[in-house]
């Protein structure tokens, strides 16, 4: 068939294609909070952060793992600014609205869509100020120091080594000297040694206060209305909606969901109570 | 039964519209919607149904109230109003002509608007120009060569769930509440309905991806927005039109752009 109609010809971003990349990049976030999430398993083995801490020292040392994390970013200021977007031009479809509020039967978590992925961009403001921003110098936290490097400057820094030793908390493998505060981080630095942030304890003595374990739950409630919808809704964006699987999607979305938050919110709570 | 009537009121196209509240009285229940709305026009013409002062602050129109319909039998897709956050009223799986009063309580509150997109501009009252769906069919809802007469039973093999599904879609009246129900106004459950009732058929296949292209490129055009996967088009379609219609465009679309449509 000929293609005589001239606005096929021209370079434009059609409404199909801005869902297709909102998806995409939803669906490796969603990827990501799975990762995150069996990740965090490991903060419940009292092993002194041995496990959890040798995984934040690979996230955070091995090259891949770090342009991915830029990536990670980037998709997702992409996913939420595209989402706006789509919001903005989407509001214009509509010039003049309804004096009667909709009361079509839809899931909840649909239409609440746009203001629950605001509320999980300023949740994670909060998520990173408690661990993130350690990393990075921003915030401070609960630190760590590799034993084998330690050694490694036992002849030249006994001091510092000592003080290490004294100050820390040995992982149960010994691989670990952990559990160290801002203030011996500034000494050990200053001595030349080698400080990581450690997760592992900021976790834990994070999840004992009451008021951020609530604000974790009320974060991962609307992250569950998110990925409720979201997930079905990445199946239907590329097409994969169909009458064969359209049951199977929403049932592996409930697992999915549920699966995530669950994991997530399980550490939260079994640090809180001491377990 | 008695009811009070808010009804958008706009004399032309590019004017100004407001709300006009009517007291209506002595509807039977069994009175479908539309018919109610016969009964307080020809009291509108015979002067015997007054305006609440009140509630109208604004001069009041004369003319009966305009609004869309043709068979009252919810097959032609012409009526379509949008009745108490609604359309086609508090039912499922009707169109306004089938909605009856026995649905409202008595002395109840009911509100009437137009459907409301920029792509469907009121020209009266709550008549609203749905021509934007004929421009979509135009640009590609079609085969485009002639294909026949009706075949034989079982000429041409149709696997029975194609056939079933392709007939689902078929039966879009295209009546625009999809469009009416959708918070960004998309007309994706209409367009998808459309692709898939062809493109699930022998005779429909060669064009499909090329279909979904140029028609998802129209609905653009037009100013319709985008699919904001909630369902409300689902959950408002007279005729049930599900969303996985919607996916297969998706589908279909994704198709021509990877240039399935160029073989």
């Amino acid at each position: 068939m000929v293609e005589n109609n001239s606005y096929m010809n021209l370079p434009k971003i059609h409404s199909i294609s801005k869902k297709i990349l909102v998806g995409a990049l939803g669906a490796f976030l969603s990827f990501f909070l799975l990762f995150h999430a069996s990740a965090n398993l490991l903060i419940l083995r009292h092993d002194g952060g041995e496990w959890y801490n040798a995984f934040c020292h690979f996230m955070g040392t091995y090259v891949i793992v770090k342009v991915l994390e830029i990536g990670l970013f980037a998709a997702l200021l992409l996913h939420a600014g595209l989402a706006i977007w789509l919001a903005i031009t989407n509001k214009m479809a509509r010039p003049k609205g309804y004096h009667k509020p909709q009361r079509s039967k839809t899931h909840t978590g649909s239409k609440l869509q746009m203001w629950t992925g605001i509320l999980i961009f300023a949740c994670l403001i909060m998520h990173f100020t408690d661990f993130y921003f350690v990393k990075i110098g921003w915030v401070k936290g609960k630190y760590m120091v590799n034993t084998e490097e330690l050694m490694k400057m036992k002849a030249t820094q006994p001091a510092a080594v000592s003080f290490a030793e004294q100050r820390g908390e040995l992982s149960a493998k010994g691989n670990w000297i952990a559990n160290l505060t801002a203030d011996d981080k500034a000494v050990l630095q200053e001595a030349g040694v080698e400080v990581e942030p450690d997760f592992y304890h900021q976790a834990r003595e994070k999840f004992k206060v009451l008021y951020i374990v609530i604000a974790y739950l009320v974060f991962f409630t609307v992250v569950w209305f998110h990925l409720r919808h979201g997930f079905a809704a990445i199946f239907q964006t590329f097409g994969l909606y169909n009458y064969k699987y359209s049951r199977a999607i929403e049932v592996l979305g409930q697992i999915f969901t549920w699966g995530v938050c669950l994991m997530f919110t399980t550490v939260v709570l079994l640090v809180y109570f001491g377990l | 039964m008695n009811f009070t009537l808010h009804i958008w009121r706009q004399e032309c196209a590019n004017a100004k519209g407001h709300f006009e509240t009517y007291k209506i009285e002595n509807i039977s229940p069994d009175c479908s919607f539309l018919e109610m709305l016969d009964i307080l026009n020809e009291q509108l013409i015979t002067g015997s149904t007054p305006h609440s002062p009140l509630l109208t602050p604004h001069s009041p129109i004369s003319h009966p109230v305009c609004f869309d319909n043709d068979c009252r039998e919810g097959i032609c897709g012409m009526c379509g109003l949008y009745i108490n956050g609604r359309p086609h009223g508090n039912d499922d799986g009707i169109t306004t002509c089938q909605l009856h009063m026995r649905k409202f309580k008595d002395g109840d509150d009911i509100w009437i608007e137009p459907w409301r997109a920029k792509a469907f501009p009121v020209i009266r009252d709550l008549v609203v120009d749905r021509s934007a769906f004929d421009k979509i069919i135009q640009a590609g809802g079609y085969i485009s060569t002639t294909t026949g007469g009706v075949p034989d039973a079982n000429t041409i093999p149709v696997p029975k769930h194609a056939a079933d599904e392709a007939m689902d879609a078929a039966s879009c009246i295209g009546c625009g509440a999809c469009v009416a129900a959708c918070k960004n106004a998309s007309a994706m459950l209409f367009v998808g309905a459309k692709v898939c009732h062809l493109a699930l058929l022998p005779q429909g296949q060669v064009e499909a991806a090329d279909r979904a292209k140029k028609m998802v490129a129209k609905m653009d055009e037009l100013g319709f927005g985008s699919c904001t996967n909630t369902y409300a088009c689902e959950a408002e379609c007279p005729k049930l039109i599900k969303r996985q219609n919607i996916s297969m465009l998706n589908r279909q679309w994704i198709s021509a752009l990877l240039g399935r449509d160029k073989k």
